[in-house]
């Protein structure tokens, strides 16, 4: 069986559910990298980078990414128009956003009730929307 | 109080259920004619489908079963996934048809198809009773579908939540308030 490529040391993770879908990854021996890439949406008149996106997840095996948007309301606002823009501009990306019911229903799924409940705390003290949301 | 009655809605009836095995059993017996192959599936979910399913395969077949470790299961959210029961038999040189409840993320899949083909069998397919792609994480090639479903907790016709409801003869959807959730207001 093919080797994860899980790095040796955990990365620096935003958030507890980056970390935890990282842990899922791993269980299931299906490789990832950690905000690998990072794509130009929008430029100046001089061309310059004004705005880029960086997907949390790259699936090597799978040739897929994967962002997560389990924090507060404004931010899966602001990451599903730079979805469309990514969209746009590299139709040969291959993403997949996953939502806080997505997120939610994987913890499910997996009987992780109470991270989840911790994830929801986490948020709330961050103002935001929580992943039950 | 009756496990129905967590079951805010059926989405699959029995009689939809049965019609959709045993056109699959049907398909697969064309599609396997003349040759012998061996139906894996993975405990405990698909059991109630394989049962039926190859009660409408007219080939000569075998069976095997596997399990595996569940993410999450008691404290298995660190290491790596495990065979908790390998294939009895080999199937190197064999016709393997994979044999699933219900195919989500297809990590598990994922997981599963590349540990049978190192085993060297002759070609592998796949046979899901239920395909919910919204929640695909990993790429699954379906040979044999029965249904294609939205994103909702289902159980079932084998499916669990937490061990229960597996013996409800449709696929139903479960009510939020079982598993934590809040049920919709009427």
């Amino acid at each position: 069986m093919a080797e994860t490529l899980s790095p040796a040391r955990a990365p620096r993770f935003a958030h507890a559910s980056e970390a935890e879908l990282a842990r899922i990854l791993d269980f299931y021996k299906v490789q990832w990298r950690y905000e690998p890439d990072v794509f130009p949406i929008s430029w100046n008149v001089n061309g310059a980078v004004v705005e880029s996106f960086a997907p949390d997840f790259y699936l090597p095996e799978i040739e897929i990414y994967l962002e997560l948007t389990t924090l507060k309301q404004s931010l899966v606002r602001k990451k599903n128009r730079k979805l469309r823009w990514l969209r746009l501009l590299y139709p040969e990306v291959r993403i997949k956003l996953l939502y806080a019911r997505d997120f939610r229903a994987l913890m499910v799924k997996y009987g992780r009730l109470e991270f989840l409940s911790q994830v929801v705390e986490e948020n709330t003290q961050l103002g935001g929307n929580g992943a039950a949301a | 109080m009756t496990v129905h009655d967590d079951v805010s809605e059926v989405l699959l009836t029995e009689e939809q259920v049965q019609s959709r095995v045993r056109e699959l059993g049907a398909q697969l017996t064309i599609d396997y004619a003349g040759r012998s192959p061996v139906l894996v599936s993975v405990l405990k979910g698909s059991i109630v489908f394989l049962a039926d399913l190859v009660r409408h395969m007219d080939v000569p077949l075998s069976v095997d079963l596997m399990e595996v470790s569940s993410y999450g299961s008691g404290t298995e959210t660190s290491g790596q996934v495990r065979i908790l029961k390998d294939l009895s038999g080999p199937i190197e040189g064999r016709d393997v048809v994979v044999v699933e409840d219900i195919i989500d993320t297809g990590l598990t899949l994922n997981y599963l198809l590349r540990y049978l083909a190192e085993r060297g069998p002759a070609s592998i397919r796949v046979c899901c009773l239920l395909d919910k792609p919204a929640r695909r994480l990993a790429e699954i090639v379906i040979d044999y579908r029965g249904f294609s479903i939205p994103d909702r907790f289902v159980v079932g016709y084998g499916l669990d939540f937490n061990e229960h409801y597996r013996n409800l003869p449709y696929i139903g959807v479960l009510r939020p308030s079982v598993y934590g959730g809040a049920d919709p207001v009427a």
